[in-house]
Formats: structure tokens, C-alpha cells, sequence
């Protein structure tokens, strides 16, 4: 099975123009085109008609491209959003499985008048209130277009009437429940520890990196990017270090060596090394390996533009 | 407050080892555990799955010959074949790795009924220990815990098992766990079962054989209420008895509570403040309890000096 590498997904209003034309110079692994929150509302309209050209623009350094839409106005930006290299819609302020049915059947006609693949774009949802967290396991298998669910924790902490503190994370539950019902779903959870989520603002490069580890070790496969600083910290976290693949492949030689005497246990570092740890061994380096064709991908598609490569070679 | 009730078990320490290896079982009733539990899954190699299923009739004597109870963790996908080798007289529990839907453990219950029935057990001496270590598990977590009267002890979502479905490296010196720990301690709470879990400690070297961590992890794992350890070296199976088991310390201020308490009742009073500490009938039962898991603990610890000195020869 394939894996889906989308680390950093960069967030950009589509609006501003001058935003809109460097997103594909940041190496996101996917660039949202944001209709919602970043575009004031008497430019709703001009936004729409914006987003096709926009697709192909922000699709230039080999990024997915997708499109946040507005709740209220599903259908008129669904519609504006379905062409030729849309990889999915943002779904926001999501509440309950029928929003997200019909915003499928919404795509679905699109993708039959626009002659896109039958199923192919995806649904990334967002959960903003207490009522979307509780009813989670509903509102992620609704559809089989949902690849990744992520919470909004700015508007969840505004539903609940909280004043997040830096010290204080409100959401310890929430995030904990998004990523235990999203992976028993198979989806992927998108995210960001506290206090990013409540209070995204630019950390230094060091900052970030440390920020997106810790969100990666909490379960997350991805975070919504709000500021282009922040995309080479995420991409850099999410992937899998040099030293942990020399690491396990070690501990898969290791391993290999002790089945052959005879044993599935053997110790490591006063680790203990047995079937799992050879299990994650292999998801570590299949990670890994994907990354790099995801990593090539980009960069050849900046060099196919005349740009030239500003990542070192990995 | 902790399952209660006259059947509560005393499992502080317990060493979980492959079957497949003659110095690990040979020497493990010498080890001073409350259960050991012999390993037919990961530690025990694919091609040597049904030569290991064999060892086990005659492995749970010899393991349980200085007092442990005696434990087999079978393989998730090979529950008919591993359960008809494993269900002899003096199997405690079946241990069913990556628990994920309350059918599964159904599935387990009517075949150990049949070969309880079968083998001349008493009906429903064989527990089912249901291992949470998937975030389905998590998930369906009560499901799990109510599927049959066998679940009694209850908890994981932590491990390398959860670690490598949740996608995360662990020993990263933060609790990633807290959502799933919780989840299942609740579930178990509901059911009043005996909860398997642990407080969060910083573990940034994931060394399995580090005695005074062992002895930290289970003197915080008892006063957050819970009772159950188990490891994988010999080094931390007496840390764990002592870390689960109350101090003389400890029960010399139950005691004295108790007593607070008894004279407080006696006054026409329900709660009084002694020193900035509250005692009233939650303190005292609390008291109470650390009491009576002492005396557990104590008999437990007899139990198992009597068959070590039955066999007779130096235990370690």
C-alpha cells in the first residue's frame, strides 16, 4: 500500500495575489487555497473565480492543491473549485456526517461534468467545536473521501469560550481523541501541540522543528501550515532522520540474526528488540524511502519550472 | 477506589518470556514473580509457532512451582490452534494481544468454555487479559472490557504495539499516551475491573532491566490505584513487588487514620482536619484499602516462600 506523505500543508488566502503566485516556491507537500477565513466577504466571489487559474499556479512545485471552502456556501465553492488538479476540498466547521455526505455527492457530480476521476478528489475535514469532537467517529467514516481530519483549535477554543494560556493546553483530550478515531478509521490525523494550534504564530526554525517532532510523536502525519516558515521545519520533522535509519536498519539486521538462532527477542541497547519493534523498523524506513520519492518529486518539478533547487540534496 | 471484592489477585511482578527458551522458563519460578507469562507471539519466531504451542502443558507446572501464577500470551491470528494447545489445569490467563472488537473476545470465551469443560476445569477459572495496543482497541475499548465475565483486569494503549499504530517513536520523554490510558481506564473503571495502566513517568532510554526505575514506576503506578506490573528482565521483578506493596510507613498512618476516624464518628463529627490533611469516610476507606491490599500482598508473599520451600531447592 502506498504511502501517503503530506507533511506540510501550506495555507494560503487567495486572494493576495502576491502570496498566491510564491506559494509553490515553499516546498509544501500540499498548498490549501483558503476561500474561508483569510478572504473578507464581499470578495467571496471574486475569490471563486480565482481558484482554477490558482490551482495550476500553486501546483507548479509539485504540490497537492487543495481548496478551502466556506460552510455556508458549500455549493458555489465546491463548484468553483472541482477542475483538472484539484486534489481535494477542506471541509471547515465540520458537525456532522451529512455535512460531509453532501459535500461528497457535491464533488462527485463535479468530477462527472469536469471529467476528473470518479472518487479522486479528497476530503480533509476540520473540526472547530465540542459537537464535532464528540461525534468524531461518525463524521470521519462518512465518507470514503476523507483522507485527513485535523482540529481548528483557534475556532474550538472561540466555540468553548476558552482564552487559551501558553502554559495551559485546553485540548489534551480532543487531540488525543482526533488521533486514536482517525487511525482506527484510517485516516490520517493532521495537528500541532500546544500552543500552535491556539496561538499560531513564527517560532524560530529550531522552534518549529521541536514543535512539529513533538506533534509527530503524538500521532500526527501532517500540519496546516498558517506562514510558509513554517513548512521546512514540518517537512524536516516528519520525516525520518538519518540516524533513525541507520538505527533500524540495524535493528532489523539484528532481528534477522536472532530469528536465525532461533529466537524473536533479543536485546539492544538495553532495549528489548521483538517482532514490533522490527514492524516499526520497516514503517520507519518505508516512511523514509516514500519522503525521498515525495522530496524528488518537488524538486524536480522546480527544476522542470528553471527554478533552482534551494533544498540541499537529501 | 480499586476493584474490590474477595477474588482480587495480587500481580505486582510477572515476566513475560518465549516459551522457546529453556533457561528463561526452567529458571522463572525462581524469580520471586506474582505470574509469569509464557509467550507463544512476538518473541517467538514464525516458523517455531507450533513447536512452541507444545512447550506449554508442561511449561505451566514448572513455572508455577514457586507460586507464580501461570500465563500464556497466544497470537492474534492463530487463536484456535494456540488456544487447544494452551488451556491445561493451571493456566490463570490467556493473554489475546491486540484486542480489538468485543466479538473477538467472545470468540475466546466459548472456546475456552468448551476446553475448560473438556480438560476437567472448573468453569471459568481461565481469564481473558485483553490487550489494548491499537487505536481501534482504544476506540471500542468498553466494548472489549464488557464482552465476557473472563475480562477482569483491563488496560495497555501504550508499547511498542500502540506506538507503531499511533505512527510515533517512543521514549520521547512526553506521555503520547494520555487519551488511550484514559479511555481504557475508564472503560475498566466502569466495569470494575482491575485497570492495567501506569502514570506517566520520563522514560527517554526505554531500558527494560533498570531496577529503581521499576521500583518509581510501581510505587507511582500503586498510589494512582493501580496494581498491576509485569516486565520483561528478571531485575525489576522485586522492585515491583516492593513498589506495589504498601510500606509499613504507609500502614502505620492508615492505621492511625482509621483510628482518627473512628473517634471523629464517635463525636457526632463526619470530617475533621488534622495537620492541613482532611480525614473524613473517603480517607478512611482509602486507608482502609491500602490496608487491605498490604495484607494481600503479605499473604501473596507467603504463598509463593511456601512452594519455593516445597521444591526445595535454592531459589536464585
Amino acid at each position: 500500500m502506498s504511502i501517503l506523505v503530506r507533511r506540510s500543508n501550506l495555507i494560503v488566502p487567495i486572494t493576495n495575489s502576491h502570496f498566491l503566485q510564491g506559494a509553490w516556491r515553499h516546498n509544501a507537500d500540499a498548498v490549501t487555497l483558503d476561500l474561508e477565513d483569510s478572504v473578507v466577504d464581499y470578495r467571496k466571489e471574486e475569490a471563486r473565480t480565482i481558484v482554477k487559474d490558482a490551482i495550476r499556479m500553486a501546483a507548479r512545485g509539485a504540490s497537492e492543491v487543495f481548496v478551502r471552502i466556506n460552510k455556508t456556501y458549500a455549493q458555489a465553492d465546491i463548484e468553483a473549485s472541482v477542475w483538472l488538479g484539484l486534489a481535494g476540498i477542506v471541509l471547515p466547521r465540520v458537525e456532522s456526517p451529512e455535512e460531509v455526505q453532501e459535500a461528497s455527492q457535491i464533488i462527485g457530480r463535479m468530477e462527472g461534468s469536469r471529467g476528473l476521476e470518479k472518487g479522486s478528489v479528497q476530503l480533509v475535514l476540520l473540526l472547530e467545536s465540542a459537537r464535532a469532537v464528540w461525534k468524531i467517529r461518525e463524521i470521519i467514516q462518512a465518507d470514503p473521501r476523507v483522507t485527513q481530519v485535523a482540529l481548528d483549535e483557534s475556532d474550538l477554543a472561540g466555540s468553548l469560550g476558552i482564552t487559551p494560556l501558553p502554559d495551559q493546553d485546553p485540548f489534551v483530550y480532543a487531540r488525543g481523541r482526533l488521533v486514536v478515531e482517525a487511525i482506527a478509521a484510517g485516516v490520517q490525523p493532521v495537528g500541532v501541540t500546544h500552543p500552535m494550534g491556539t496561538q499560531p504564530r513564527f517560532p524560530s526554525s529550531g522552534e518549529m522543528l521541536q514543535i512539529a517532532t513533538d506533534s509527530k510523536n503524538l500521532g500526527f502525519r501532517g500540519i496546516l501550515c498558517p506562514h510558509p516558515s513554517w513548512v521546512e521545519p514540518v517537512n524536516t520533522a516528519l520525516t525520518p532522520t538519518q540516524s533513525q535509519v541507520d538505527y533500524y536498519t540495524q535493528v532489523r539486521d539484528i532481528f534477522a540474526q536472532a530469528i536465525a538462532a532461533g529466537t524473536a527477542a533479543v536485546p539492544f541497547h538495553g532495549r528489548m528488540i521483538d517482532v514490533p519493534v522490527d514492524e516499526w523498523a520497516k514503517d520507519v524506513l518505508a516512511m523514509a524511502a516514500a519522503c525521498k520519492t515525495r522530496d524528488d518529486q518537488k524538486r524536480e518539478a522546480l527544476l522542470l519550472a528553471g527554478e533552482a533547487d534551494p533544498r540541499p540534496d537529501s | 477506589m480499586p476493584q474490590q471484592g474477595g477474588n482480587r489477585k495480587v500481580r505486582r511482578s510477572g515476566l513475560t518470556m518465549p516459551v522457546v527458551t529453556p533457561r528463561f522458563v526452567d529458571n522463572a519460578w525462581r524469580r520471586g514473580c506474582d505470574f509469569i507469562n509464557l509467550d507463544l507471539e512476538d518473541s517467538v519466531p514464525q516458523n517455531l509457532k507450533g513447536y512452541a504451542r507444545g512447550l506449554i502443558k508442561d511449561a505451566i507446572p514448572n513455572v508455577t512451582k514457586g507460586g507464580a501464577e501461570a500465563f500464556t500470551r497466544i497470537n492474534h491470528d492463530l487463536v484456535e490452534s494456540d488456544l487447544e494447545a494452551i488451556i491445561w489445569p493451571g493456566l490463570s490467563k490467556v493473554n489475546y494481544p491486540k484486542a480489538e472488537y468485543g466479538w473477538e473476545i467472545e470468540k475466546l470465551d466459548r472456546i475456552i468454555t468448551r476446553l475448560e469443560r473438556e480438560r476437567g476445569i472448573r468453569p471459568g477459572t481461565v481469564e481473558i487479559g485483553a490487550n489494548i495496543e491499537t487505536a481501534i482497541g482504544v476506540a471500542n475499548a468498553y466494548q472489549i472490557g464488557s464482552a465476557s465475565p473472563r475480562v477482569r483486569e483491563f488496560g495497555g494503549a501504550t508499547g511498542y504495539d500502540m506506538s507503531r499504530d499511533l505512527g510515533v517513536e517512543m521514549f520521547v520523554g512526553f506521555d503520547q499516551f494520555v487519551y488511550g490510558k484514559g479511555e481504557t481506564e475508564l472503560a475498566a473503571r466502569a466495569l470494575n475491573h482491575e485497570v492495567h495502566t501506569a502514570p506517566f513517568t520520563a522514560n527517554t532510554t526505554g531500558s527494560v532491566s533498570d531496577p529503581d526505575r521499576a521500583y518509581q514506576e510501581a510505587e507511582a503506578a500503586r498510589k494512582c490505584g493501580f496494581r498491576v506490573g509485569g516486565g520483561l528482565h528478571p531485575n525489576v521483578v522485586d522492585p515491583q513487588n516492593r513498589g506495589f506493596t504498601p510500606t509499613e510507613e504507609e500502614a502505620t498512618d492508615a492505621v492511625n487514620l482509621l483510628e482518627q476516624y473512628r473517634e471523629l464518628v464517635d463525636s457526632g463529627e463526619s470530617w475533621s482536619d488534622v495537620n492541613g490533611l482532611v480525614i473524613d469516610q473517603h480517607e478512611a476507606a482509602r486507608a482502609q484499602d491500602l490496608l487491605d491490599w498490604r495484607q494481600l500482598c503479605q499473604e501473596r508473599d507467603q504463598e509463593k516462600a511456601q512452594a519455593v520451600a516445597r521444591v526445595g531447592e535454592e531459589p536464585a
